[in-house]
């Protein structure tokens, strides 16, 4: 969490997150009414293609930049509501746990920041967090929308981590076109753009990242469990998501 | 692309603080958090929309009546199937509905109704502009601020950047017209790779800019645009905070406008 903070001291950071929130809201908007799931909630996220990419490459500045992308698209999409604040923290998770999962989610991370499109782990790491982010998404949108009366958890949570997760499994594409560009010609890879070091081996980011896939497990499948109802299970879900975020 | 639902009027809506705005907007979201019954979100409903008529913005309001049905509808149809009540309606293969879920989903639908409203009677009576410097006087950071504004201010260039990319490519013969939603969600992916790298282009550009003009995120900074609390403000947040206490103390002490008990 420490460097999501640390970034709004940096002028670049500052502009990528800008740049990230206009491509995600401009995308959001252009889709919004094309193929709607559960209007005026959610819709076929042909957005849902950039979250991994920006997480990856540019860290805390794609997190943030989803996150305010999603609030520009909901303000103009038509659709700003109380969910637009759940929205906020669920798309800033889209982006902040692929940087942070990546170097933590020790065995299936190797504890390395990189990506190589020649290396299976790294495709493996890229399928289960592409999974963890979207499905922490769901939670915590879920629980809230339920909450407040919007949607039923039930759907909402399945709905948007289902769209999420293959909007990412798209993004891979993405990934591998545009990481060396971003790396090595534009130099807008963020621990370079940041001068920091982004492996965290640290025992508590490793608890914090199993807290967080215990979450989003718990959250998508804990409903299933006979005796469990959804909605029980939606807030202790999202405490654990939440929680193993602070950790990491 | 045009990015803004703002209706130019001369009403003492658009005149007031934007920091009003915000936190009346807060306030009507919080007000239909207090009844679940479909009879007292109406009223609610009812009072935004009177609000929407004095700021003379309905034709906002018009450009949205597809998505405002369609909320609505979906919302009534979905909730009665989660919803548990006492007065069993049918039941069949393990679902079951019941005149309470059947009016917990309507109050739903209003309510659904009304947040969308209450979010774009602030998006109709206010610049983008005065929304960010609204959320500046309320205490967000300005870099966060900035990051909003400047997003704001580069979508629709990046939207006319990758309409461009897509007419190029069309006319290159892509069939972006395909009826199956999976085909056309592939094919988006290669063209979102000459956006993201204009794009990124851009941030180099723009970051060099706002360096070059001595731009600092931490410093402190003034504004050409600066709103003032008037008595008019004061006199608007008073009464909603008013009515939002008078609905706290329906929901809580009397127990009025519930039809499940136990949620919000």
């Amino acid at each position: 969490m420490q460097h999501a903070l640390l970034m709004w001291k940096n002028t670049r950071m500052i502009v990528l997150t800008s740049v990230c929130a206009a491509i995600y809201a401009a995308t959001l908007i252009a889709f919004k009414t094309v193929v709607p799931i559960i209007p005026g909630v959610t819709e076929v996220r042909v957005a849902g293609v950039f979250p991994m990419t920006f997480g990856f490459l540019f860290g805390p500045a794609g997190a943030w930049g989803l996150a305010i992308g999603n609030v520009i698209g909901d303000i103009f999409g038509g659709t700003l509501s109380p969910a637009s604040i759940a929205g906020f923290i669920g798309n800033f998770l889209m982006g902040y746990l692929p940087y942070t999962l990546w170097s933590t989610l020790i065995p299936v991370a190797n504890g390395t920041y990189a990506w190589d499109a020649k290396s299976v782990r790294s495709w493996l790491t890229y399928i289960v967090i592409a999974f963890i982010s979207g499905a922490a998404a769901g939670v915590v949108i879920g629980a809230f929308a339920d909450a407040i009366g919007m949607v039923p958890y039930a759907i909402i949570s399945k709905i948007i981590t289902i769209n999420n997760f293959i909007g990412s499994l798209i993004g891979i594409m993405l990934l591998i076109a545009v990481f060396d560009v971003t790396k090595n010609q534009l130099r807008l890879f963020w621990p370079e753009v940041m001068d920091v070091s982004v492996a965290n081996t640290a025992m508590k980011a490793s608890l914090g990242a199993w807290l967080v896939a215990a979450g989003c497990i718990l959250g998508v499948f804990g409903g299933f469990v006979p005796g469990l109802s959804w909605t029980a299970v939606s807030w202790p879900a999202t405490c654990l998501i939440m929680g193993g975020s602070l950790l990491l | 692309m045009n990015l803004t639902f703002y209706n130019d009027e001369a009403t003492w809506l658009h005149r007031l603080d934007p920091r009003t705005k915000i936190g009346g907007v807060l306030l009507i979201f919080a007000i239909c958090l207090c009844f679940n019954h479909p009879l007292f979100i109406a009223l609610i409903l009812t009072g935004v929309l009177a609000i929407f008529t004095t700021a003379k913005s309905m034709k906002v309001l018009w450009k949205l009546r597809f998505l405002l049905v369609l909320l609505f509808v979906f919302s009534v149809v979905l909730w009665p199937f989660f919803i548990k009540g006492k007065t069993v309606l049918f039941q069949w293969h393990g679902l079951e509905v019941s005149s309470e879920s059947l009016l917990y989903g309507f109050a739903m639908g209003l309510r659904l109704m009304t947040f969308v409203r209450a979010g774009l009677l602030l998006l109709a009576t206010t610049k983008n502009e005065e929304i960010a410097n609204g959320l500046i006087r309320l205490g967000i950071p300005y870099p966060v601020a900035f990051a909003l504004a400047t997003a704001i201010r580069l979508a629709p260039t990046f939207a006319d950047a990758g309409a461009t990319i897509v007419q190029a490519q069309v006319s290159r013969g892509l069939d972006l017209d395909s009826k199956n939603i999976f085909i056309r969600f592939k094919r988006f992916t290669p063209l979102s790779i000459p956006i993201f790298i204009s794009a990124m282009r851009y941030t180099n550009f723009l970051a060099m800019a706002l360096e070059s003009k001595g731009f600092r995120p931490d410093t402190p900074r003034t504004s050409y645009y600066e709103a003032r609390i008037t008595g008019r403000d004061w006199l608007a947040m008073g009464v909603l905070t008013l009515t939002f206490a008078a609905c706290l103390y329906l929901r809580l002490s009397l127990h009025w406008g519930i039809i499940i008990p136990g949620r919000l």
